[in-house]
């Protein structure tokens, strides 16, 4: 089932001088499957959107729907349990390596599925299982979260979310302050997730990534949705009034285009794609 | 989450705008005023009256809403319990208000609910008048009156300045700390914690998921803080100029008169235990 955004405000500060509208009446439906971008300038509402997907927030108005949980602004139609709502979303939120607290590695990681109902030993199977899909081996099971560096803690991080196995991956600006290397090698990682069916949601301002990984992308502007379309689709209207920036490989790819070679927009999503299409017109020449 | 107490709300209101030292200075004379115990319980009832009366205007004036100012007091319930519980237990030799109750020898005297309440009262006073001092008043403007005050005893060698800084440093860091105990504990909620329900094990586990990250990240940012400084050359000796000046006027000199009249009025009236409603008997006769 897709996730369903109903009229959705929320406002902070109610009846106070600090009141702020972050959410204006959104109206959205994130697909089942697809790995969906999240892309707005900076205080657009974005972070406050996530947050609604499990329900650390509730909507001021309108409705949030996630399968069959109703996360409603009316409290008699709004569902108590919280708990399986929050093993169905799982949320990454930006700079996550914060929340580390255990004394080993594997714990901190099974500290998840261990709340929501995992005995011990499933718990470590399974943070032993999420560790492996960030890449950390098992010389690091026993290590103190605190004594590793800052992009392997990210790691760690994550796989807290990954070891409970959500069905819908909420990702706040995963790659912010990675070099990048490790912010490809995340991605990746998130590529991977999706494939094996996990529904993934990504906030980033990052538009290559955008245009090399995500199926589908919503843009938020001043706490509206003010465009729901395919990554490439987005790219061919003038994203800079959003204050985003058109990837380079797409303008590369246009230029082409303009100079008389047909391609086919919808498959160039990286360097490799693009250099397979030319390949491709050329040989068909 | 209620942490009304000791939360400026931008309002310009005349409370507003008055100096923060005056504001500081009164607020004291309040808290003497409210603690000086009075002859009879008829005095006492009008003098803390009159108190609650006067402060409660303070407080109304500086448009506080009644809800947080509720909220901040619900906290108070346990400490109401427990005092009725101690001053009804522990014998009373004093006896002007009559017998409650007998039971078995045990005599309690309505002295005790009375001797109880009016420590609550003065608690609920102390609380009204901390609110509105601090939801009027920003958070530097009121150390910048704690220097002002504690320069007299720079000629003593005592660190006024370094105090300041150190106090201004805890004030300004304590809505960002809050925000980041927010921030982790909506991540650590992502991971299945329930920081309200649960058995007292869970929540003591819940706790330290809380605790030691925001550990981690106060030293973090103190260290931070501490290059920023030494990055701009602060040297706590040196003479420091200020962007903000405090200036004294009529209004401010006014209120801190009236308050000064009001609490000598109080201190000669419970000294010399004087009784009105007495004397009024002494001139009928």
């Amino acid at each position: 089932m897709p996730i369903n955004l109903q009229d959705v405000t929320y406002v902070y500060n109610p009846k106070t001088p600090m009141e702020k509208k972050a959410l204006k009446g959104v109206n959205l439906e994130i697909k089942e499957g697809s790995f969906t971008a999240l892309v707005g300038r900076t205080g657009c509402g974005k972070s406050t959107l996530i947050q609604h997907l499990n329900a650390l927030l509730s909507p001021t108005e309108g409705a949030v729907v996630i399968d069959s949980f109703h996360n409603d602004s009316n409290k008699k139609r709004r569902d108590k349990k919280t708990k399986d709502l929050r093993k169905n979303v799982g949320l990454v939120f930006q700079f996550p390596e914060y929340q580390l607290f255990e004394e080993t590695i594997e714990k901190d990681v099974a500290f998840g599925p261990k709340n929501f109902g995992d005995t011990k030993e499933e718990a470590l199977e399974k943070a032993h299982r999420a560790l492996e899909s960030v890449g950390l081996d098992e010389s690091f099971y026993t290590r103190s979260p605190f004594e590793i560096s800052g992009g392997e803690k990210r790691r760690v991080a994550i796989a807290g979310i990954l070891a409970i196995k959500p069905k819908y991956l909420v990702v706040d600006e995963p790659t912010a302050g990675l070099d990048p290397s490790g912010a490809k090698d995340i991605m990746d990682l998130f590529k991977k997730v999706h494939e094996q069916g996990t529904t993934v949601i990504l906030v980033t301002h990052d538009m290559d990534i955008v245009l090399s990984y995500c199926t589908d992308v919503i843009v938020l502007d001043h706490g509206k949705v003010a465009l729901a379309c395919k990554p490439q689709d987005l790219f061919g209207t003038e994203v800079e009034q959003y204050s985003l920036q058109t990837p380079q490989l797409y303008s590369f790819a246009s230029k082409l285009e303009s100079r008389g070679m047909a391609l086919d927009h919808d498959a160039v999503k990286d360097v490799a794609s693009l250099a397979d299409e030319i390949i491709k017109r050329r040989n068909s020449r | 989450m209620n942490f009304a107490l000791g939360k400026y709300v931008p309002y310009d209101t005349w409370v507003h705008r008055m100096d923060a030292r005056a504001k500081l200075a009164a607020t004291i004379l309040f808290m003497v005023a409210v603690f000086f115990p009075m002859a009879t319980w008829t005095m006492t009832l009008v003098a803390q009256g009159f108190l609650l009366l006067f402060v409660s205007f303070i407080l109304a004036s500086t448009k506080t809403r009644l809800r947080s100012i509720l909220t901040s007091l619900k906290s108070l319930w346990v400490m109401v319990l427990f005092l009725l519980i101690i001053y009804v237990l522990v014998p009373k030799a004093t006896n002007t208000l009559g017998v409650a109750w007998t039971w078995n020898g045990w005599t309690v005297y309505w002295d005790s609910f009375a001797e109880a309440a009016r420590v609550i009262v003065r608690l609920v006073m102390m609380i009204m008048i901390a609110m509105a001092l601090t939801s009027s008043t920003k958070p530097l403007d009121l150390t910048y009156a704690l220097q002002w005050y504690l320069s007299p005893l720079k000629p003593l060698h005592f660190p006024v300045e370094e105090v300041a800084m150190t106090i201004s440093i805890a004030l300004r860091f304590i809505p960002t700390l809050l925000e980041d105990a927010m921030r982790v504990m909506r991540a650590q909620s992502s991971r299945g914690v329930d920081f309200a329900h649960g058995n007292l094990w869970k929540r003591i586990t819940g706790l330290t998921s809380l605790i030691i990250p925001l550990f981690v990240s106060s030293f973090l940012r103190s260290e931070e803080l501490a290059n920023a400084m030494e990055c701009r050359c602060y040297d706590p000796r040196e003479k420091r100029t200020k962007y903000r000046k405090l200036h004294f006027r009529v209004s401010d000199i006014f209120l801190l008169l009236a308050m000064a009249v009001i609490t000598a009025g109080i201190i000669t009236i419970s000294a010399m235990k004087i009784d009105f409603f007495a004397l009024m008997g002494i001139v009928a006769l």
